[in-house]
């Protein structure tokens, strides 16, 4: 179903009428998406501001660098702590001068280094340099912050405002919406600071498009051999991608592809033309089975094994609603959405955790959803499934992070599949506009995260639940 | 690959070149295919090397003659040497020079010839113009099947418009796949690394400076041949400026931005020109009479992305180069840096000099290390001396072979960017 505020929004006239006029008419921005594969120097010829001092320059200058931004400071000491990085890219950084604020060129992203805050006093840091540089932050923009953890606070007054900068982040994401830009929050422990970058490159990227008013904790708790490819992040990686026939799965197995990686497309045996046209057009492999049945875990590892010896990335995306209040649903609606969106997700990682067929420095990601979160009418059935995908997601993170596994969810909220489309038209325009973005997102920007949790790079993501949700207030 | 290990060492035994000559003056007349011969023939010529004795030719090129590309078969043929020596041409743009030797040296290594001319030429004055695609489809069918009517031809010339499509394309030394000339690539690096003006000045006027200084103390005498040409005779290299002064160059204007700092004065020009080396296994030089010059110890080539820094590949290629021949930069007595643009090669010397790029892009605790000036390109480089494409990696590797040779100096390095991204890097050792 086409948005048509956001068509119309694409139109600039459109856009100077509506606000000239100050008619009640939302004008979402059109959002800023990836095409294909991501390519190393994503930030060539941009501009980024920075600001705050810590032992993260280090990690965040090379990234920066690297990924070819020209980076502004507003610090002296910055400037100097930068230096090493801007060398060797060849990327001079530059010294933000205050009073060219508003004329200076464009800026694609503010990026905020916490880390040294102490009291709520240093909070004020978040005012005085987001305030000040917003002007320059052009439409689809990002906004960065890097923190401690709250948990890793050595006082009362560290604690406070480490947890403060959640609700500003997700305040401030409310704000910017408007305009594409999005606000995200990194905790990062004191010891995973090397695991920061891939982080960074999503969040920095076209890729997060969709993502925004979302904490992310890095942490050191799953184990990593050091490995973090920019390019083809993928290459020789074989994934798995339950309901690959269409939508969410479908988008996924082709992002998957795109970034380098041997898919595995697995949808039930009625959806064997579907799937087959998306494993053609990938290069992938195909698996028929209906994951619900009792023998699917066996088989699929067993066809994982036939295949390419084994499986590096499992996306658990298969899932069905059944919607009815619980008065009304019929016992058959429950006993399927329980047994294929969570019964069978755990049965099939079981079975592949058993044989040994999901290799170390494994990743699983599973399709839970805002629902499961916030619950929401006529799904109790789904949202108990999806509630419980998020603390299957907590519990198996904790089992596996030795052998370098990290099992990390993903909740979409307001999609354009062909489930939504489907939907009586007040629910889908609330869908889309209670949200900072005020749109909904594509099964791509729901892809792209999943894609972020399979990177070997992301091993400091771990046991958490991403919203790709473009800040809807539900359940936020 | 390096020699180390291996039974067979290949060799310098010598090196002649033709003088470099800015293209459409005193040179024109010689296409690519006549001053490689030149080049051979004034070698072969030095050596008193028996025809009869050498198994291959290894010619590089660059901008090569459409219709006879293998131009090192075309020089055995021209020069009447034996038809049974096999030959053939090698393009790895600015490095084809290189290349060749290196090709020849691996043949010599491996067993599988013991005499071999290695070199290379272009002639930028002889650089076929090219007609566009569309040009080459509609005309082709007509001129090649003989049978065309006036209204085949008519029919076919209304295909032709508008005419901005079908006229020649001026020969450009730009990127294909970003489409960036390659001044505009040298531009950018001179920002994105700091390069002065200045800076650039001083290397382009010591380049002068020194290669004049060569010229006129006899130093290339061994190097360079008289070279007939129609309109006479050449015998010295045309583009060396010894009444430069960091004034003149100061007072050229920037060519590729407006605020940009890469002028006429600091680059490279268009050139015309040809280099040969004979290389020998040790033995067979030995055998015949011949004291080598030096002897290849290790090469390297690199590649980078074309659209980040075009011509930084150097800063990779020389620690490899090194580190294969199990050298350090202070173990190194003399260097031939070519310079395609005074920025380039500060750039690239910046980065060897550089902790952070040696830890984030070369995977060393410690820089490579600083380039004595003093070591580096001492008889001048290709901002003087003119670069026809892939005759400067035989140029630089003859230049630093006679040094070798006459000096007390036991290794040299050389350093080559090249379009594509491309880095080289070889070290030669004294026999």
């Amino acid at each position: 179903m086409t948005d048509v505020l956001l068509e119309l929004g694409k139109n600039p006239l459109a856009r100077k009428l509506v606000a000239s006029a100050k008619l009640p008419i939302p004008m979402p921005q059109g959002l800023v998406r990836l095409q294909g594969a991501r390519t190393e120097r994503f930030l060539e010829g941009k501009n980024v501001l920075v600001s705050g001092v810590s032992p993260l320059t280090d990690v965040l200058s090379r990234s920066l660098s690297r990924a070819g931004a020209t980076s502004h400071v507003d610090s002296a000491a910055l400037a100097q702590a930068f230096v090493p990085a801007a060398e060797a890219y060849g990327r001079p950084t530059k010294l933000l001068i205050p009073d060219e604020a508003a004329e200076a060129e464009p800026a694609h992203a503010l990026i905020l280094d916490t880390s040294s805050f102490a009291s709520p006093e240093d909070l004020k840091q978040l005012y005085t340099f987001i305030n000040k540089y917003l002007p320059r932050l052009s439409r689809n923009g990002r906004i960065v912050l890097l923190g401690r953890e709250p948990e890793e606070a050595s006082t009362l007054g560290e604690g406070a405002a480490r947890q403060a900068l959640d609700g500003f982040t997700r305040s401030l994401a409310k704000e910017l919406g408007g305009k594409g830009t999005t606000a995200n929050l990194v905790y990062i422990a004191s010891d995973a600071k090397e695991r920061l970058p891939a982080v960074l490159r999503f969040l920095l990227s076209p890729a997060s498009a969709f993502v925004t008013a979302q904490p992310f904790h890095v942490s050191a708790r799953a184990g990593w051999n050091d490995e973090d490819p920019w390019h083809q992040p993928l290459q020789n990686r074989v994934a798995l991608v339950t309901g690959a026939a269409r939508g969410i799965g479908e988008a996924t197995a082709r992002t998957l592809a795109a970034e380098g990686a041997l898919v595995v497309c697995l949808d039930r045996p009625e959806d064997d033309e579907p799937l087959s046209q998306v494993t053609r057009e990938i290069g992938g492999k195909a698996i028929l089975c209906d994951v619900s049945d009792p023998t699917a875990g066996a088989y699929i590892a067993s066809e994982l094994h036939k295949l390419h010896g084994g499986v590096d990335i499992v996306v658990h995306n298969a899932g069905v609603t059944r919607d009815r209040t619980l008065a009304r649903m019929p016992e058959r609606s429950w006993d399927q959405v329980l047994g294929i969106n969570l019964a069978a997700l755990i049965k099939i990682t079981d079975a592949l955790l058993a044989e040994g067929t999901l290799r170390d420095q494994g990743r699983i990601i599973s399709l839970a959803s805002i629902s499961g979160i916030a619950g929401n009418t006529g799904q109790t059935n789904y949202a108990a499934s999806k509630a419980g995908v998020i603390g299957f997601t907590r519990y198996l993170a904790n089992q596996v992070a030795k052998r370098g596994i990290t099992v990390n969810a993903v909740a979409p909220g307001f999609i354009e599949t062909r489930m939504t489309a489907a939907v009586p038209v007040v629910v889908r325009e609330a869908g889309r506009r209670l949200s900072a973005l005020g749109q909904g997102g594509q099964p791509e920007d729901v892809a792209r995260a999943i894609t972020f949790f399979a990177e070997p790079g992301s091993a400091g993501v771990t046991g958490q639940v991403l919203r790709v949700c473009g800040g809807a207030l539900l359940g936020a | 690959m390096s020699t180390q290990g291996s039974k067979r060492r290949a060799v310098i035994v010598g090196g002649m070149r033709t003088p470099f000559a800015k293209a459409f003056t005193e040179l024109k007349e010689l296409d690519t295919i006549a001053l490689g011969a030149a080049a051979t023939s004034a070698l072969l010529r030095k050596l008193e090397l028996p025809h009869k004795e050498i198994d291959s030719v290894v010619w590089g090129g660059v901008v090569l003659p459409p219709l006879s590309v293998n131009i090192g078969r075309e020089i055995v043929l021209d020069l009447g040497l034996p038809t049974s020596i096999e030959a053939m041409t090698v393009t790895r743009a600015c490095a084809s020079g290189l290349q060749a030797i290196t090709t020849a040296a691996s043949a010599i290594e491996r067993g599988d010839a013991d005499v071999v001319i290695a070199g290379g030429s272009d002639s930028t004055s002889n650089a076929p113009i090219t007609f566009p695609t569309k040009v080459t489809r509609t005309l082709a069918p007509l001129a090649l099947s003989g049978k065309a009517t006036p209204q085949d031809i008519f029919g076919a010339l209304a295909q032709l418009v508008p005419l901005s499509e079908v006229l020649p394309r001026q020969p450009r030394v730009a990127e294909r796949t970003t489409g960036e000339v390659m001044g505009e690539s040298a531009e950018r690096m001179a920002q994105r690394n700091e390069i002065s003006r200045q800076a650039q000045d001083e290397l382009a006027l010591r380049s002068h400076q020194r290669a004049a200084r060569a010229i006129a103390t006899g130093v290339f005498d061994d190097e360079v041949a008289k070279i007939e040409t129609p309109n006479g005779f050449v015998h010295v290299d045309t583009l060396v400026r010894a009444d430069t002064s960091l004034d003149k160059l100061s007072r050229l204007k920037p060519v590729f931005a407006k605020a940009g700092t890469i002028t006429a004065g600091n680059a490279t020009a268009l050139t015309d020109g040809a280099a040969a080396v004979v290389l020998m296994s040790e033995e067979k030089a030995r055998a015949l009479g011949y004291t080598p010059l030096a002897a290849l110890r290790s090469w390297s080539y690199v590649a980078v992305d074309p659209a980040d820094q075009l011509l930084i590949g150097p800063a990779i290629a020389v620690p490899r180069a090194l580190a294969k021949a199990g050298y350090e930069l202070s173990d190194i007595d003399v260097i031939d840096m070519h310079e395609a643009f005074a920025a380039q090669v500060l750039s690239v010397l910046k980065m060897l000099d550089s902790q952070a790029f040696a830890e984030e892009r070369l995977g060393r605790s410690k820089p490579v290390g600083a380039v004595d000036i003093d070591k580096m390109n001492i008889y001048g480089g290709s901002v003087a001396i003119g670069h026809p494409f892939a005759a400067t990696g035989a140029r630089m590797a003859t230049t630093m072979a006679y040094e070798l040779a006459r000096s007390n100096k036991s290794t040299a390095l050389l350093g080559i960017c090249a379009a594509g991204g491309l880095g080289a890097a070889a070290v030669l050792e004294r026999v």
